[in-house]
């Protein structure tokens, strides 16, 4: 991954961050809310190559700890996305291509929201942070990964165009 | 190739892991990175939520409505006989309707507790991604908003604030698992804490071992020193259930809030309390309960038997039936 598709991809990551910060967390969605920003974050760490996806968990990571209703400490999620994009890249490396199986794509992209949420939840016990009450917690990760399995399929074909825009030559070779 | 590969993963995920448990260990002892930008991050992000805001307002509750979709279906005949009296009615902005309907009772409220407040509408809500309850308000040092001041609704108590910029503050709701706050039972004057669970269900804490708890208890804040960041004397939420287990030293209870914190859509920043602490007279007086009693009148029947006259007609007990309302 170079910087430039680095810094674009910086860029598009902090359009969608305002997205979710002003928009969509206005929405009351029944059970929990839906995290746009981490379904399309991982969508796009899922169709990356392992460094390129460790770079873009980090790059993420660190664009969700600016959120200003967040308590963690700040490089909590950089930490958190960073070693999702190590793991991800590296089941995706068994899976195979996603932009053939979209029906996988999906899949994946919701459990991985919800194991996500599940180990920022650890993390959050390991630092002594309070989480609140475990049902809660389970109903919040539940009802986003519901919400991510739904729209998903429509993100989809977007983060593919939007990655082959700016793949370069080279990369793609 | 594909081990050279690797191993520059590797070392940038060690890099970069590295980086971000440095970034939280300075986070942690106090250096104020994350204070700072997530700070600058409110102050870009206020004039973008308030711009939502007006769009979304209406649409904001969407899902909600479609869910009370069969609900609503039995009321349609009553609101097909209440849209024509509607028609004839001065069209009014129903969300801004909404909107002074709860202005109106945060300041009511407000006005009987004596505290002058600042207004704010909400223009935000905690992402779905943190965990934390929160809201964003378009009030903010300007208006003469401050970090740890309470924040009320026309029901209660709702929040405190948390970070302020100069046009907005982030207000952390009661529901969060992190709030905490010191309340009394109205009446017995019984002291406790409540906890706040993700949810509008709370947990009261007794300090005293020897209070006791009785269910619709209504609690009300105790007040923090210097009236920061708790005013003492608003209501908080009343008993729904009590404990009686004996495994806890003091007596444990679930809690409902008396504020709605689903449906924030406009609230108010205390910023200077009551001269005098308010004691129990904010405490909210429930709906009296309405007992119609309906009557029936025996109606002169055409089939009556001939032989018998009007005025030999023995009156037939009145039935009398009793409904709640």
């Amino acid at each position: 991954m170079s910087w430039a598709r680095a810094g674009l991809f910086a860029a598009f990551l902090f359009v969608v961050f305002i997205l979710q910060e002003a928009a969509i967390s206005k929405i009351n969605f029944p059970i929990s809310g839906f995290s746009l920003y981490l379904a399309v974050l991982l969508g796009l760490m899922s169709l990356e190559d392992k460094f390129g996806a460790i770079v873009l968990g980090f790059i993420g990571g660190l664009i969700l700890d600016f959120s200003p209703s967040s308590d963690a400490p700040f490089g909590k999620w950089a930490l958190i996305l960073t070693l999702v994009g190590y793991v991800f890249a590296t089941n995706r490396e068994s899976i195979g291509d996603f932009t053939e199986r979209p029906g996988s794509f999906v899949i994946f992209i919701s459990i991985g929201s919800a194991l996500t949420l599940v180990v920022f939840l650890c993390f959050g016990v390991l630092l002594g942070e309070n989480n609140g009450a475990f049902g809660t917690n389970m109903l919040t990760i539940f009802g986003n990964s519901l919400w991510t399995l739904l729209f998903a399929p429509i993100l989809l074909p977007g983060l593919v165009k939007w990655r082959s825009i700016t793949v370069n030559a080279r990369e793609r070779a | 190739m594909a081990a050279s590969g690797n191993n520059r993963s590797r070392l940038l995920l060690v890099i970069l892991l590295v980086t971000a448990l440095f970034l939280i260990t300075l986070d942690l002892r106090g250096i104020n990175i994350a204070k700072n930008s997530r700070s600058a991050t409110q102050t870009f992000l206020a004039p973008v939520q308030r711009g939502f805001s007006d769009f979304f307002s209406p649409v904001g509750n969407f899902f909600s409505d479609v869910k009370n979709f069969g609900r609503a279906k039995a009321q349609i005949t009553d609101l097909e006989k209440e849209n024509a009296k509607l028609k004839n009615q001065l069209v009014v902005n129903a969300d801004v309707k909404g909107q002074l309907t709860k202005l109106k009772g945060v300041l009511n409220l407000a006005g009987r507790g004596g505290y002058k407040v600042v207004s704010a509408r909400v223009i935000g809500q905690g992402s779905a991604s943190t965990f934390s309850q929160t809201i964003t308000i378009d009030a903010g040092s300007n208006d003469g908003v401050q970090k740890d001041m309470t924040v009320i609704n026309e029901s209660g108590i709702v929040g405190v604030v948390k970070s302020v910029t100069g046009s907005s503050a982030i207000v952390i709701l009661m529901s969060d698992p992190t709030f905490r706050i010191g309340v009394r039972i109205a009446g017995t004057q019984t002291v406790g804490i409540l906890l706040g669970q993700g949810s509008n269900r709370y947990t009261l804490q007794l300090l005293d071992p020897a209070g006791t708890i009785k269910f619709g208890d209504a609690l009300l804040s105790l007040g923090s020193d210097n009236n920061h960041p708790f005013v003492p004397g608003l209501p908080v939420g009343s008993v729904s259930f009590v404990d009686h287990s004996n495994s806890a030293l003091t007596q444990t209870a679930s809690v409902t809030g008396y504020a709605n914190l689903n449906s924030l859509g406009v609230v108010s920043v205390i910023t200077t309390a009551a001269k005098q602490d308010p004691k129990d007279s904010l405490v909210p007086v429930p709906d009296p309960i309405k007992t119609i009693y309906v009557t029936a009148t025996p109606v002169p029947s055409a089939s009556a038997s001939p032989n018998s006259s009007p005025g030999s007609a023995t009156p037939k007990p009145s039935p009398t039936s009793k409904g709640k309302k």
